[in-house]
């Protein structure tokens, strides 16, 4: 009986969320909710409170108490008010997308999004989630904006879409909540799930100094350089910081470049997900080594560099590699 | 963990202070423990909550909820009525507080907070209920607000102001809920009467008793005359008529009825309507003698009591008619006279000596017997007075020989007692006497102190004849009130005490504005809403009008309030700089010029400059005035000007 109600109610919120995404269509960004797009229920607050209200109406009514029926329609019409100041509160936010954060594989992407109010009015206690549970409830302040993160769970490698996400408040009594739908086109990137440190990295190449810096090599200390984002982290001068002179890294000079590239070919004999796997713990091996590295896949060609730039580059070239359009 | 608490309990504060003040209103009628308890827990879940001290188990929360149950129950034997109701609902409150964690817990606690105003209002519904009502459900829904807004309900001020604002969007329609909701005829379902004790008369007397009643100020009832107010001498309101005395005290002919006596009239009648403060008796203190009354809410007894059915515990109008001038009953059944007899077997042995003498020296002539004690009042020493001093076993002789001080119901008792051992049937009749007009809203305010007491005496072929042996004492009784009659050096309680003209003027305003709030509001009904229809230009109103209404109102608030919230929530106007700057974009489109998405004012007047050469010089201008009103030192509005003297001056 239960997994049959159960059964039932999972199948109408599938209906229910398909006739919404054909009602709205699909959303492109920046998007602005319309007030036409915001539902509104009461709460289970609400309903108690309604219950509340009625009981004191008939109570009213029957023993012919003026000033309690006075209370009773007072807060009948606060209520109402209430209800349409939550409406009030989600409809004509805005929002965009502002940066998406990838991941491993099994591990949760991020969506940061940006609340945009454009009224001089706060909108507070905006709950932001994947569904009715609120993963973030933030404050919009009047005339500004708030970011706020959503984090889907990535199951594979891949484009991981943030197909719907709910928005939604109680403002300001607790009494209704007003929701509204959004279906994005926002993807983030996931990338494979790195594979155990069995495999041995393939052998260095140590002469492919000469598509670099002649200047970079493992081998002597030739001076500082300021810090650049993406610098490695193993190379920061931290004593040279601790004198105050602000972050650098320690250069090396020499002819020994440690250079990897990681071939595709090279894990012949192995499936793709596999190999994948494999390539990708290297890479973020060697990244984290502060070792110089590149990439061959079929049809790709990464050349040896170093930098978190070229780590994303190289993780998010793993992610979307597709086999059929390697082989064909 | 402790600040997660912290975090789930805000607005605890808030909830404590709505309950307290919702609990005020029922102190002084709830059992002390029920109250003291409630302070416990509100102060010791406070104190948990600072020194985040944990909540007890959950078998002891239980045990006190069962306890709390039957405590009420075995003190009321019932949880229902609005006492027993109240009780319970607070000791709920108490119980919900030692479990409060979340803020579902804090809403369950407002929820009560809003119950025990409205049995507050059940109890009582006076003026000064209102300001206490809007009070309550001000902090009440701000303690809502404020367990609901998270950071935003931090500030108190803003959340005071946050919820008045949403009481004022609401009054309206709550305004026309009240007056177009259709109200019912009469109660759906049984009436639990009050037990509350009003101040009122008793149907019992013992003198010394309403000098208690004699020093409240508050209204008793008031009278509107369809004709001229009658003077003060026939302004005698006839409550509970007494025959049986015990030697101390007067009581009601209980359980016995005797046959109505015809009452012959002369005179106009008198018509008015009666409004009676709640009193949970059934007596109507109509003017006496009552002669006609509305059929099927009220009834005269033999004794010529206008007795209501039910007990009157709201304030409730009658229409009667009443003749001052009248000759009560043809002959005297003897029952009745056997009744009206009746002396106790002992005790006031010179009372009753002093009757049979009277009775000895006035053969066959009860008016000289009423004469003579009346002069017997007049002539002696005796005092009219406040606080008469406390009599023992023969309470009449001791007054009547003794004391000689006394209150009107001394003289009352003395007077029938006398009469009675004389050989003249008596009875001891209680009400009020007077009145004061109050020429604001043009009615007769009668209040509790003016209770009186006063004799019939039955004279063959007179019938029942009024003498109010207080006049013989204290003539201005009746002339003048209760005040002026008192001898100079009695004491005059404080309540009564009325010292300036401005002071009267004040009490004079502040009833009529009882009387308004009476009539308009606490005692509007299906009949007032029609007569409002009416009023207000409807022909004919009826249910359906109040449907219409109701309809109409709601659809108007509806309107109203989006209105007004897509007002509140509009996008603020940009600026002149960016609206000119649309302008001129918006004129430049007609050359096939379009900002990009990237591109800034500067970045796009210098390509608009590039691509029309005809327009350059002053596109140019327009850029730079634009980028000095925006970004410059100093923009003044020469400035703004100039820019829209530029843009008006674009031709493309």
């Amino acid at each position: 009986m239960r997994t049959l109600i159960r059964g039932l109610r999972a199948r109408v919120e599938r209906r229910t969320r398909a006739w919404l995404k054909r009602r709205q269509g699909p959303d492109r960004d920046p998007v602005e909710l319309h007030r036409r797009r915001i539902y509104i229920l009461p709460t289970r607050l609400g309903i108690a409170y309604a219950a509340m209200v009625f009981a004191m109406v008939l109570g009213g009514l029957n023993y012919n108490n003026n000033l309690g029926l006075g209370l009773a329609f007072l807060l009948v019409s606060l209520g109402l008010v209430a209800m349409h100041h939550c409406h009030g509160t989600l409809s004509g936010l805005a929002l965009r997308l502002h940066a998406t954060r990838s991941a491993f594989a099994g591990e949760e992407v991020r969506f940061g999004l940006l609340l945009e109010n454009h009224s001089r009015v706060p909108r507070p206690r905006i709950e932001v989630g994947l569904d009715a549970a609120p993963a973030a409830i933030v404050d919009v302040p009047p005339v500004g904006t708030v970011p706020a993160e959503i984090a889907v769970r990535a199951e594979r490698r891949g484009r991981v879409p943030l197909a719907r996400f709910v928005l939604a408040t109680r403002h300001p009594l607790g009494l209704f909540r007003a929701w509204a739908v959004v279906h994005p086109e926002y993807a983030a990137i996931a990338w494979p799930r790195p594979a155990d440190r069995s495999l041995p990295p393939p052998a260095v190449e140590t002469d492919t100094g000469g598509a670099q810096d002649g200047a970079r090599g493992e081998e002597d200390f030739a001076g500082l350089k300021p810090y650049q984002a993406g610098d490695s982290l193993r190379r920061i001068a931290w004593k040279a910081y601790a004198r105050g002179q602000g972050l650098h890294i320690k250069q090396y000079a020499g002819t020994d470049v440690v250079s990897h590239v990681f071939d595709w070919d090279s894990l012949a004999g192995l499936d793709v997900e596999t190999r994948l796997a494999q390539l990708c713990r290297w890479v973020v091996d060697a990244h984290e080594h502060g070792e110089a590295f590149g990439l061959r896949l079929p049809g790709l060609a990464i050349e040896p560099n170093i930098g978190t730039a070229h780590l994303d580059h190289c993780l998010n070239a793993l992610a979307l590699y597709e086999p059929g359009a390697a082989h064909g | 963990m402790a600040e997660r608490r912290a975090l789930d309990l805000r607005g605890l504060d808030g909830v404590l202070l709505a309950l307290a003040a919702a609990i005020a209103a029922h102190v002084a009628s709830l059992p002390p423990w029920v109250t003291l308890l409630l302070v416990a827990a509100m102060t010791w879940r406070w104190t948990a909550h600072r020194r985040a001290w944990p909540l007890p188990p959950k078998w002891l929360r239980i045990t006190i909820a069962m306890g709390a149950m039957l405590v009420v129950f075995a003190s009321y034997r019932t949880l229902n009525g609005i006492e027993a109701g109240t009780a319970f609902l607070v000791l709920m409150a108490g119980v919900k507080l030692l479990e409060t964690r979340v803020s579902r817990d804090l809403t369950v606690l407002v929820f009560i907070a809003y119950f025990l105003l409205y049995a507050a209002l059940l109890r009582s519904q006076q003026l000064q209920a209102l300001p206490y009502l809007l009070l309550g459900v001000l902090l009440a829904t701000g303690a809502l607000m404020r367990v609901h807004a998270g950071a935003a309900g931090e500030s108190v001020r803003d959340v005071v102001k946050r919820t008045s604002l949403l009481m004022l969007q609401a009054a309206p329609l709550a305004i026309a809920l009240f007056v177009l909701f259709p109200r019912l005829p009469g109660p759906f379902w049984g009436l639990q009467a009050s037990h509350s004790a009003r101040t009122g008369l008793n149907d019992e007397m013992t003198p010394g008793d309403v000098s208690d009643l004699s020093v409240s100020g508050d209204p008793a009832f008031r009278v509107r005359f369809d004709g001229p107010i009658p003077p003060p001498v026939h302004r005698y309101w006839r409550g509970p008529v007494l025959h049986e005395f015990d030697g101390r005290s007067w009581r009601r002919a209980r359980g016995q009825t005797f046959p109505q006596q015809e009452v012959v009239t002369e005179g106009d009648p008198i018509d008015y309507q009666i409004t009676l403060e709640p009193h949970d008796r059934n007596w109507i203190l109509a003017l006496d003698l009552p002669t006609a009354w509305p059929e099927r809410e009220a009834f005269r007894t033999y004794d010529f009591q206008l007795l209501s059915p039910r007990p009157v515990s709201d304030v409730t109008t009658f229409r009667l008619q009443s003749h001052v001038r009248f000759r009560a009953g043809d002959s005297l059944p003897v029952s009745m006279r056997r009744k009206d007899l009746q002396l106790p077997d002992e005790g006031n042995p010179r009372a009753v000596a002093l009757g049979r003498d009277l009775a000895r020296r006035f053969p066959q002539d009860p008016p000289a017997i009423v004469g003579a004690m009346l002069r017997m009042f007049r002539e002696q020493p005796y005092v009219y007075t406040l606080e008469p001093p406390k009599l023992a076993d023969d309470a009449v002789d001791e007054f009547l020989f003794e004391t000689r001080r006394g209150f009107c119901e001394h003289y009352a008792s003395a007077f029938t007692f006398v009469m009675r051992a004389a050989g003249i049937p008596a009875r001891v009749v209680t009400g009020y006497q007077g009145g004061e007009l109050n020429p604001l809203r043009g009615y007769l305010l009668v209040r509790q102190s003016d209770a009186h007491a006063w004799s019939e005496v039955w004279i063959d072929g007179r019938g029942w004849i009024r003498v109010d042996p207080t006049v013989a004492v204290a003539p201005d009784r009746i002339e003048r009130g209760l005040i002026a009659s008192l001898p100079e050096n009695e004491p005059v309680p404080g309540r009564l005490r009325r010292d300036s003209e401005a002071w009267l003027q004040v009490t004079l305003a502040w009833d009529a504005a009882n009387d308004f709030w009476n009539e308009r509001v606490v005692r509007f009904n299906a009949a007032g809403q029609l007569q409002l229809l009416e009023r207000l230009g409807v022909d004919e109103p009826d249910w359906r009008t109040l449907g219409l209404g109701l309809t109409a109102s709601l659809a108007a608030f509806f309107v109203a309030i989006s209105v007004f919230l897509a007002w509140k929530y509009r996008r603020p106007p940009k600026d002149w700089p960016a609206r000119l700057h649309l302008e001129v974009a918006r004129r430049l489109r007609r050359r096939g010029l379009e900002p990009e998405p990237a591109e800034g004012p500067v970045a796009f007047l210098d390509r608009a400059a590039q691509a029309c050469p005809d327009l350059a010089r002053d596109l140019a201008e327009i850029r730079d005035v634009y980028a000095a009103l925006r970004y410059g030192p100093l923009p003044t509005e020469t400035d703004l000007r100039r820019l829209k003297h530029l843009v008006n001056r674009l031709r493309t």
